[in-house]
């Protein structure tokens, strides 16, 4: 049943499928909750200056037992917004969010991405002076010699030793 | 039915076609880079930091020569013709390897090619201005996850690589480098080729000059991913090694991972773990008696996973 009113409001049912739905909202009040909590969700994530304020007492009293859904820091929350960011409006709107901010980074977006990967990487103990001898050996046979020549020295340490 | 068959085979020949043509660039980028003279700035990006070096690349009567030198930080040269290299090292250029074995030339054969395509979906993804000049832009997306993807941006001219990123499983940047100028053909400096030919008098050790010796160490690689095959097995000099090393090359054609074995000499520099620079990572460990040192292109799980599998199987 979420499922459908998910798809329904991405307006991806066909007329008689979503009239039957609709019709079936207004008879069930379980899916006309999930119907109105969707909506709700969907304008939360826009973050509107408002928020409408014209909500059943039910959905207030829940929304008061969690009150921060774009504030990820909890389970209880995550799982909310797991089950619920499949609705149409909100994943819509998350997407537009993430694009929004990602088009913000852009132009600086590498040290963001190294900051990030240093994170991620286990490796991120810089390879070692001594060691820069293997590095050397390596790179002579190594194809990126046939791609770049011999700017791929530069990733043998310091272009060499310090002259152990 | 049969028209969207024929609609799928048509589609799947485009895809083939479009493959084929993103490695056809791969030679004419390797070409470029071996028969072009340029000269040129690039800087070079990888775990959060910046270098920028200049580049010279010749061809003359007997061979390439090329330049390497770092415009920032402490004074770095490096300088190779025919398979050797000097770097500056306290103060003089100092030879550094010689490899006579060095069979390279011409790159990507055939079998390098097809090695390659059963590893990597080759995709032309645009084209790109880079320090001027218009690109293609070429994307190497792995087929797993113990290698990295590879983008290049060749310049649609003269076929130069103008822009490299390695990327990891995330897309994220693992490094990246970039010609922010660059002078294709026409003058460019060779005042200081004579300077450092191999026939000079530049200080060099005698093991270093013997370079390696093809062998057959009886070493082998259990756990290796898919599509890396031998390139090189040699018997090498080592700068600072008392004794000759094993050095056995694999190559998927993009990257390669180069595995050494040497007797463990104790020493403090044979701690074993894991370190890394740009798409370069390093594994050491001592397996009764003897120092396993793998490195390559290819991220830490990969290294690691060689490194493990490593066994004596016998001449």
């Amino acid at each position: 049943m979420k499922k459908e009113i998910s798809t329904l409001m991405d307006g991806e049912l066909f007329e008689d499928e979503a009239e039957g739905l609709l019709n079936q909202i207004k008879r069930d009040s379980d899916a006309h909750k999930d119907w109105e909590i969707y909506h709700l969700i969907g304008d939360i994530l826009r973050q509107p200056e408002h928020i409408h304020c014209d909500l059943s007492a039910k959905v207030r009293e829940r929304m008061q037992d969690e009150p921060v859904v774009l504030a990820p820091r909890g389970r209880e929350v995550k799982q909310k917004m797991r089950t619920f960011a499949l609705s149409a409006a909100a994943s819509l709107v998350a997407v537009g969010v993430v694009a929004w901010m990602s088009a913000q980074i852009a132009p600086e977006t590498f040290p963001q991405m190294a900051m990030q990967q240093a994170a991620l990487r286990p490796a991120s103990v810089q390879i070692k002076p001594q060691s820069s001898e293997y590095l050397m050996a390596h790179q002579e046979f190594s194809p990126s010699m046939d791609m770049s020549g011999g700017a791929a020295y530069i990733r043998t340490v310091a272009y060499g030793t310090d002259g152990k | 039915m049969k028209m969207r068959a024929a609609l799928c085979g048509l589609l799947l020949a485009v895809a083939a076609n479009v493959n084929a043509e993103s490695l056809d660039w791969l030679k004419i980028v390797a070409f470029a880079a071996h028969q072009t003279d340029y000269s040129g700035v690039f800087v070079y990006q990888y775990d959060n930091r910046i270098e920028t070096s200049r580049i010279i690349h010749v061809v003359e009567a007997d061979g390439e020569y090329e330049k390497l030198e770092s415009l920032d930080g402490p004074k770095r040269k490096i300088i190779r013709h025919h398979g050797q290299v000097w770097c500056y090292i306290n103060n003089k250029m100092v030879q550094v390897d010689s490899q006579q074995v060095r069979i390279r030339f011409p790159a990507f054969l055939p079998e390098q090619i097809s090695t390659l395509s059963a590893n990597y979906q080759a995709e032309q993804i645009g084209v790109a201005r880079v320090a001027g000049y218009s690109s293609q832009v070429i994307l190497f997306e792995p087929k797993d996850n113990l290698r990295y993807a590879h983008k290049i941006w060749a310049d649609t001219g003269s076929g130069l690589l103008l822009k490299a990123a390695v990327l990891g499983d995330k897309d994220q940047i693992i490094e990246q480098y970039t010609f922010t100028q660059l002078q294709i053909g026409g003058n460019i400096d060779r005042s200081w080729i004579g300077t450092t030919a191999p026939d000079s008098s530049l200080p060099m050790s005698q093991e270093l000059a013997k370079g390696g010796t093809p062998v057959n160490s009886g070493w082998t690689v259990g756990a290796l991913p898919a599509g890396f095959k031998k390139t090189m097995e040699i018997q090498r000099p080592m700068r600072g090694k008392h004794t000759p090393v094993t050095q056995i090359v694999f190559s998927d054609g993009l990257s390669a991972i180069s595995v050494f074995i040497e007797p463990d000499d104790g020493g403090e520099d044979n701690v074993g773990g894991l370190s890394s620079r740009g798409a370069v990572n390093l594994y050491h460990k001592v397996v009764a008696g003897q120092l396993f040192t793998v490195v390559g292109e290819v991220p830490a799980r990969t290294v690691i996973q060689v490194l493990d599998s490593i066994r004596y199987k016998g001449k």
